[in-house]
């Protein structure tokens, strides 16, 4: 492109970059603006007008840390996002491939009833599991909490799983057949090696998702299960006496997904598309 | 496709079922009764139902859920749109535009509501600092009646415009090029393109973007409860925290589950007019 033209696509673009720029400022301002606060001394956070150089601190910190059950939920976040996510594999990775693969019957009532599930408020299913649970021993346990977010991952698993299983071909799956493979043999052979990327993402948007829940944690937990989200709630009354280790506690339980985030970016992207567009 | 192999499905089935199916059943059941966690549970057949519906506080409450969905979800659209459609034009930064805008999405609601409480603080929030260089405010955002709501709308829009951006970009960057070009060759304007050729070809895309963002907007609940917990007054409760407070700090079991009931029919209501408009397109 000779130099006029260059320069006139740039100029064209100023109103693009411009706008892009404001979008990213709105986008980062407030999360910077809440680190600086989770740095400051109790009396530099309330300061009017703000405190803009300052010493960083980190008695926030280590409040939030030593508090008792704020790293206990920590913990079990780590718990119940590794058990949700291999719970939803174990059970998606068959039922996709049945469902792409095999002539199911009542495979539309199915259908209905992953998206009823996916879609429906959290609520109608949590209070009646929290009687039960309170019942059969699972109330404020990271295992009976990892089974009732099944309800929200499970469907959005199979979705996935089933368009990244469609673009297996046909071919590859009659080849392993005709060697003697069963059902099984040919999901663990063929469709698992093809198709990890698409499990990954899965995975990552899942353990995005339980890590975040809240709703579903507050029903069914209360102190020994406790999720870092609930316990980031237990800082709400913070709001107008403390923001030190309020915005501590807030920017702790949002850097595990956020560096997750940046390592599985591709992965991501991939995922949260092709859900939208085949979902 | 072979036969068989349905068994692949049975795991699947028997959590599906316990963790969705039972409790809707138990729901309904319970539903019937009067029952409050005590050892009394009396069968009142319809009562419930009636009651709930003819109470004006379950319609006020109903109302501001579907005024927050629909203005959240309309915003999230038009903002998601309009950024995917800049930064898709974007060549040098697209990619690291694209990655920190996606930060919020990442973040938890319960989180975004606090941050959102701090930083729009009546007193001591920087946005009334910074609306103060400019001779306004100070404004009360979730303290005021009138101004709950659209706060909560604003909060939910920073956290979820990014969904609907990133799936919009990912769709025109899939777009043929060759129907643009041909609109472009013919003289056609940019809005013109945008109007009968882009936004067309989109369509499909930005149907099913709608539809996953009303469904979600419907069921908030860790923006309101972190904010303003439904207040001031009733002004920002939704069906969710409603239905959560009923069950969890009353403990009106019955009444609780009454109300999920028919939130839930609602919605699937919904659900099936989305579907036959989403078919009707295809």
């Amino acid at each position: 492109m000779e130099p006029r033209g260059r320069l006139a696509r740039a100029v064209a673009l100023a109103p693009h970059y411009l706008i892009a720029l404001l979008a990213l400022a709105l986008t980062v301002f407030p999360l910077l603006w809440i680190l600086g606060i989770s740095l400051k001394t109790k009396r530099d956070a309330f300061a009017i007008p703000p405190v803009w150089r300052f010493e960083p601190v980190w008695e926030n910190y280590v409040r939030v840390l030593e508090s008792p059950g704020f790293r206990e939920a920590i913990g079990n976040s780590v718990l119940v996002t590794l058990l949700g996510v291999a719970l939803s594999l174990l059970l998606a990775i068959p039922a996709a491939y049945a469902l792409n693969r095999q002539r199911v019957r009542g495979r539309r009532v199915l259908a209905v009833w992953l998206l009823l599930a996916y879609m429906l408020p959290e609520f109608l299913f949590i209070i009646p599991m929290y009687v039960l649970y309170q019942a059969i021993g699972l109330y404020d346990t990271t295992t009976g909490l990892a089974l009732a977010y099944q309800i929200h991952v499970l469907p959005f698993a199979v979705w996935l799983l089933r368009s990244f299983f469609a673009e297996v071909p046909d071919e590859l799956e009659e080849a392993a057949r005709i060697d003697g493979c069963g059902s099984l043999a040919v999901l663990w052979r063929v469709y698992l090696p093809l198709t990890l990327p698409g499990i990954a993402a899965t995975a990552v948007l899942n353990a995005i998702w339980i890590w975040n829940e809240l709703a579903i944690a507050l029903g069914l937990t209360f102190r020994h299960a406790q999720t870092v989200t609930v316990a980031v709630t237990s800082y709400r009354g913070y709001a107008s006496i403390e923001w030190g280790p309020m915005t501590a506690a807030s920017i702790l339980a949002i850097l595990p997904m956020l560096a997750l985030a940046f390592l599985a970016q591709r992965w991501i992207v991939k995922g949260l598309t092709l859900g939208a567009v085949k979902g | 496709m072979r036969q068989g192999g349905g068994w692949l499905l049975l795991p699947m089935l028997l959590v599906l079922a316990a963790t969705t199916l039972w409790p809707v059943l138990w729901a309904a059941w319970i539903s019937l009764y009067n029952w409050n966690w005590g050892t009394e549970r009396d069968f009142v057949g319809l009562a419930n139902y009636v009651r709930l519906l003819t109470d004006p506080e379950f319609w006020l409450i109903l109302r501001n859920t579907v005024v927050f969905a629909a203005s959240a979800t309309l915003v999230e659209m038009a903002l998601g749109l309009g950024l995917a459609l800049v930064v898709d034009r974007l060549g040098f930064g697209a990619s690291l535009v694209r990655t920190l805008l996606l930060t919020p999405l990442m973040m938890a609601g319960i989180v975004v509501a606090l941050m959102a409480k701090v930083l729009l603080d009546a007193f001591l929030g920087v946005f009334n600092w910074l609306l103060s260089l400019l001779g306004l405010g100070p404004f009360a955002f979730f303290g005021a009646e009138h101004s709950a709501m659209a706060t909560i709308v604003a909060v939910d829009a920073w956290w979820q415009t990014a969904f609907v951006f990133i799936i919009l970009l990912a769709g025109l960057q899939s777009l043929p090029k060759e129907p643009v070009e041909a609109a472009r060759l013919d003289g056609a304007t940019g809005a013109q393109i945008l109007r009968h050729v882009t936004l067309p070809m989109l369509r499909p895309l930005l149907l099913t973007v709608l539809v996953i963002r009303t469904i979600d907007t419907l069921k908030v609940f860790d923006i309101v409860f972190g904010t303003t917990g439904g207040g001031p007054r009733l002004a920002t409760e939704v069906v969710q925290t409603y239905a959560y407070r009923t069950a969890f700090s009353v403990l009106q079991i019955s009444k609780a589950m009454t109300i999920m009931l028919v939130f839930s029919v609602l919605v699937t209501a919904l659900c099936l007019v989305f579907l036959r408009v989403g078919r009707r397109e295809a």
